[in-house]
């Protein structure tokens, strides 16, 4: 099971169905280690403020993670979006302090269970949207067109991700090292 | 005898305090710890969509950073913890700093907290940064593209 989910096959499949979750309403299934489909109501909190009682105004402005606290009391970490090699925080952050219905997948594997994002909306009847507004907010930040392929392929265009891989190399050992590496292989 | 009503009254605060300390305990109740680990991905590496320690998912690593997944350090007794905090800065969703440290073997002091099931990290300080030290790539190439 682990190599097939290596594999660079399924990692196209896997970025196409993560393109494709932003046309329905319903989560769809990514594949994951003990996957499960939810649909849950809960509060969007800001994590460090539940956890800690430090509390900035709007839940960080953005630049903390959310969480979802539901009426159980069960705090769940929103760990990934919609949009590829993105997290959930652009997305829940319009939520921040209200209530709503979350919709994605749960993955149970290495003693942890996380969620990922699909589809939110405010509780109880708000209107549906898929969880990738990631691109198009980096877009903006950027100064690009949100459906450019600069946009659309933002991790290999991301200035800060472009100067630490122009300084350490796509391994991080240095360009001199991975350039042997490559040469090698 | 007391009025019905002071012990009634009584019992509902009782209960009421008795929530307040609950609720306190649960919020915070933070351990000291030291934690010698590598920096990595949490996504990656829980959701197992691919290999994701050492060298060979450096990139990615700065790629989920950067967009904002949780960063975590993966413990030398497997352990995965969420880092919430870096000293005084508060912010945890791509932050430059944690970026910088994707994929280093580093070891911290801080706080744990633990809520359902997930480790959540305050670092108070890196008291040892080896680098990167988990050469994977050899076995692993480049993840999750080969590029």
């Amino acid at each position: 099971m682990r190599a097939i989910l290596s594999t660079p096959v399924f990692l196209a499949v896997l970025l196409a169905a993560l393109a494709a979750t932003g046309t329905a309403q319903a989560a769809q299934s990514w594949g994951l280690q003990n996957e499960e489909e939810v649909r849950f109501e809960a509060t969007v909190v800001d994590l460090l403020c539940e956890l800690t009682g430090d509390c900035p105004a709007k839940c960080g402005g953005g630049k903390r993670q959310l969480a979802l606290l539901t009426d159980e009391g069960e705090l769940v970490l929103a760990i990934k979006d919609s949009a590829p090699f993105a997290g959930a925080a652009d997305e829940l952050i319009d939520f921040c302090g209200k209530r709503v219905q979350a919709d994605g997948l749960f993955s149970t594997n290495r003693g942890h269970k996380i969620f990922a994002l699909q589809f939110v909306r405010e509780a109880p009847d708000g209107k549906w949207r898929g969880a990738n507004r990631f691109v198009p907010k980096w877009a903006a930040a950027n100064g690009v067109d949100a459906k450019s392929k600069v946009a659309q392929q933002w991790f290999r265009n991301d200035p800060r991700v472009k100067k630490l891989i122009g300084e350490n190399g796509k391994l991080g050992i240095g360009l001199e090292a991975e350039k042997k590496y490559l040469e090698s292989e | 005898m007391k009025p019905r009503y002071t012990t009634v009254l009584g019992g509902l605060l009782s209960i009421a305090l008795l929530g307040v300390a609950t609720s306190a305990v649960s919020a915070a109740t933070p351990q000291r710890v030291k934690v010698t680990g590598e920096v990595i991905d949490s996504w990656c590496y829980l959701s197992e969509i691919m290999y994701a320690e050492g060298s060979a998912h450096y990139q990615c690593a700065l790629w989920c950073a950067a967009g904002g997944v949780p960063v975590g350090i993966l413990g030398e007794d497997g352990t995965v913890y969420i880092v919430l905090k870096l000293g005084d800065d508060t912010t945890n969703v791509a932050n430059q700093a944690v970026i910088d440290m994707q994929t280093r073997k580093i070891t911290v002091d801080g706080d744990l907290i633990e809520r359902d099931g997930m480790n959540y990290l305050l670092i108070s300080q890196v008291v040892d940064d080896q680098g990167i030290v988990n050469l994977t790539h050899e076995d692993y190439g480049i993840q999750p593209f080969g590029e």
